[in-house]
């Protein structure tokens, strides 16, 4: 019987052996998140892979889906463990953070074709992967947030739809009150005050977060423009014009659906959520009301990122390949909203249902990509807070949050 | 004889080793590379080092002026909570204990907000608290006032916690208090009644003192249960707003996922055990010296 189980191990052994000696492609793995059921994920496994496999004989893609966060801890975990992954699909917001652990390939410097390959992306997508003088990753989808109205609201309030920050302050305004049924309504909704939601004014009014090396704060954020624009938002909070950001709000769609909120700034995703939940509600989109700065909003989306310990010329043939005008392309009729600016004048693009969107993109900022972002993100949150809850003037706040946002910049 | 003793021992190691093997790899392993971690500058820009930084992280925790807010919101949490569960759980145990019919119905209904799944019965009190909730609907109907903020600030927002927590407290406290009732010896309260003790001296002079260790021992448990109040406060306020109802584990649970500070984190978890130590220890000192 022994002998039966020794014979049986060593077999065993001997077909692992032969059968890593007889895997002659290289083969790269790629983590994702793309949820397992998505059309997304279809097209990967199914049109994108094969593709990419038959144009490079030789090597093979692993690729794995992940939960969204879990992908951001498994990175994490992986890089103390040595096993990551050759490339991987990353928020544009992960990347600083990634860099600074010393787990990113620098593109720019290891790879000879990078500027031609950069150059066929969108230069404001591109600005998200780059931290320092280096690009660590290629740009691979984006969106960015629009203006959505009820339409029936500015009607019956007979506003026009805001195209000046001055026209937006009013409508809001306008558009608040109480409605028919005696239910209060609120002219415009934010459901957070993170970077996420207060960049697209402050920028609008012609503020900043920091200087353009993202190196300093002081004279940014507690810039006039930017005192205004946070002033502005306070003030409409206090007149009841503006909510959401408070745990006991009503929800955003909901509140939209219903009619309770007017207007808000919102992303792509919202388009299919509103049809799911509310698809009677008529409403319409615009870019965000242009200010002092023009009409700013916020860049989302992600990046495609090498690792270090990767296989780098299948890894970067992989990632020419995802970002090239055939896979963006298939990627945009899931919904992606695509960076490469061939793939950008296709009809597939031109028709879909983000098509607002793109225009928004052309000139939205990314927030900045300094690893200490979540640290600055939420004493941003707090000193907003503080203001709203007029605990502090917004000139106060600012300067104090100067001084912080400053050392944590150094970090 | 000898022997025998010996292969005892040897069925008695064998017996006991897979237990502490466990216990010793997923319990006392992790406690001390917590140890380690919370000396360590241990955050997501620098995973492939951590260098040793003393107490550094410890000084970071007491100088950080959100720490004391959290701090203070779970010290208010659990002196709130506690007494208001214990209290009730006691008393409903009392009642039931004196019923005769229906027992079982009342034991059921107390017991069933134990049971309730800690998020669902979050949300429900976040629908009722709402700012457009049923509570509001209810008073601006009543009243005509306007909506109340309840969620929105720190302490009518940690006070929707603090009700939900000792609604769900309740029929913990009074199963074990009941279980406790019944080992009252019968034959104490015949002699109190003999004394001429009305039903509120024999409660307090023979009930009391007869049920003290149930009662140290709910009081220490549900100290630290008051302390790891996590789960509410999340689904209700999540902290909201700006860190003002967080309390200490929903803080260290920022610290180290959302912000990447597990240093920060871990160093936390040590001072939340030490209090939870001194206290226990206090509490027990306290029962010891009332017996005296």
């Amino acid at each position: 019987m022994k002998k039966m189980l020794s014979i049986l191990l060593a077999l065993c052994l001997m077909t692992g052996v032969s059968l890593a000696e007889s895997a002659q492609p290289v083969t790269i793995t790629f983590w994702h998140h793309y949820s397992a059921q998505s059309a997304e994920n279809e097209t990967l496994m199914n049109v994108l892979i094969p593709q990419f496999e038959s144009e490079n004989p030789g090597i093979k893609v692993n690729a794995v889906s992940h939960e969204w966060a879990e992908l951001h801890d498994k990175v994490l975990v992986s890089a103390s463990s040595q096993s990551l992954p050759d490339v991987a699909r990353c928020d544009i917001a992960w990347l600083p953070e990634f860099e600074k652990m010393g787990i990113l390939v620098a593109l720019d410097e290891a790879m000879g074709n990078f500027a031609d390959v950069s150059a066929t992306l969108l230069d404001s997508a591109m600005s998200t992967a780059k931290i320092g003088d280096h690009y660590y990753g290629l740009a691979l989808n984006t969106n960015s947030k629009i203006m959505f109205y009820q339409t029936a609201m500015l009607e019956a309030a007979g506003v026009a739809v805001p195209q000046t920050m001055d026209e937006w302050v009013e409508a809001v305004r306008k558009l608040s009150g109480t409605n028919t049924n005696g239910q209060q309504v609120w002219g415009w909704n934010e459901p957070a005050l993170s970077g996420w939601n207060i960049c697209p004014f402050i920028w609008s009014f012609g503020g900043s977060l920091t200087d353009e090396a993202q190196t300093v704060a002081t004279g940014y954020i507690n810039s006039a423009a930017t005192v205004k624009a946070i002033e502005t938002f306070a003030q409409l909070y206090k007149d009841g014009a503006l909510t959401g950001f408070n745990s006991g709000d009503i929800p955003m769609t909901d509140g939209f659906g219903t009619g309770r909120y007017a207007m808000m700034l919102e992303g792509p995703w919202k388009t299919a959520e509103l049809e799911g939940a509310y698809p009677d509600t008529a409403y319409g989109t615009a870019p965000i009301p242009a200010g002092e700065g023009g009409s700013v909003s916020v860049l989302g989306g992600e990046d495609i990122a090498m690792f270090t310990t990767a296989n780098q010329d299948a890894a970067w043939k992989f990632m020419e390949f995802m970002t090239g005008e055939y896979a963006e392309t298939e990627m945009a009729k899931c919904g992606q909203i695509p960076v490469n600016k061939a793939a950008l004048e296709s009809d597939v693009v031109k028709g879909a249902a983000y098509a607002p969107f793109i225009e928004a993109i052309q000139s939205a900022k990314a927030r900045p990509t300094v690893a200490a972002w979540s640290e600055m993100d939420n004493e941003l949150n707090m000193a907003l807070t503080a203001v709203v809850n007029g605990e502090k003037t917004a000139q106060e706040s600012m300067d104090a949050l100067a001084v912080t946002f400053d050392e944590l910049l150094k970090k | 004889m000898e022997t025998k003793s010996r292969v005892n021992r040897v069925q008695l190691t064998a017996l006991l080793l897979p237990g502490l093997l466990i216990f010793a790899v997923f319990t006392v392993y992790p406690i001390f590379r917590l140890l380690c971690m919370s000396f360590c500058d241990w955050n997501f820009g620098s995973m492939l080092s951590q260098p040793f930084i003393g107490l550094a992280n410890y000084q970071d925790v007491f100088s950080d002026d959100i720490f004391w807010v959290v701090f203070v919101n779970s010290i208010v949490y659990t002196l709130v909570t506690v007494p208001a569960q214990m209290a009730l759980g006691l008393m409903v145990a009392v009642l039931l204990s004196g019923i005769k019919r229906f027992s079982v119905s009342f034991r059921v209904m107390n017991y069933l907000p134990v049971i309730t799944s800690w998020v669902i019965a979050s949300l429900v009190f976040r629908y009722i608290f709402n700012t457009e909730g049923l509570l509001n609907y209810c008073l601006s109907r009543l009243t005509g006032a306007a909506n109340v903020r309840w969620l929105d600030t720190r302490w009518s927002g940690l006070s929707v916690a603090m009700i939900l927590g000792a609604w769900k407290g309740v029929g913990w406290n009074m199963v074990v208090f009941l279980a406790a009732l019944q080992q009252v010896p019968a034959d104490l309260y015949e002699a109190a009644e003999m004394d001429g003790c009305g039903s509120w001296k024999r409660f307090w002079n023979v009930t009391l003192p007869s049920i003290k260790g149930t009662i140290l021992f709910a009081l220490i448990m549900l100290t630290i249960g008051g302390f790891n109040v996590f789960t509410s406060i999340k689904m209700i306020t999540g902290g909201k707003p700006a860190h003002q109802t967080d309390t200490l584990l929903t803080w260290m649970y920022y610290k180290a996922f959302s912000t990447g500070n597990f240093g920060y984190s871990a160093a936390l978890s040590f001072i939340m055990a030490l209090c939870l130590g001194l206290m226990a220890i206090a509490q027990f000192r306290a029962m010891k010296n009332r017996d005296a």
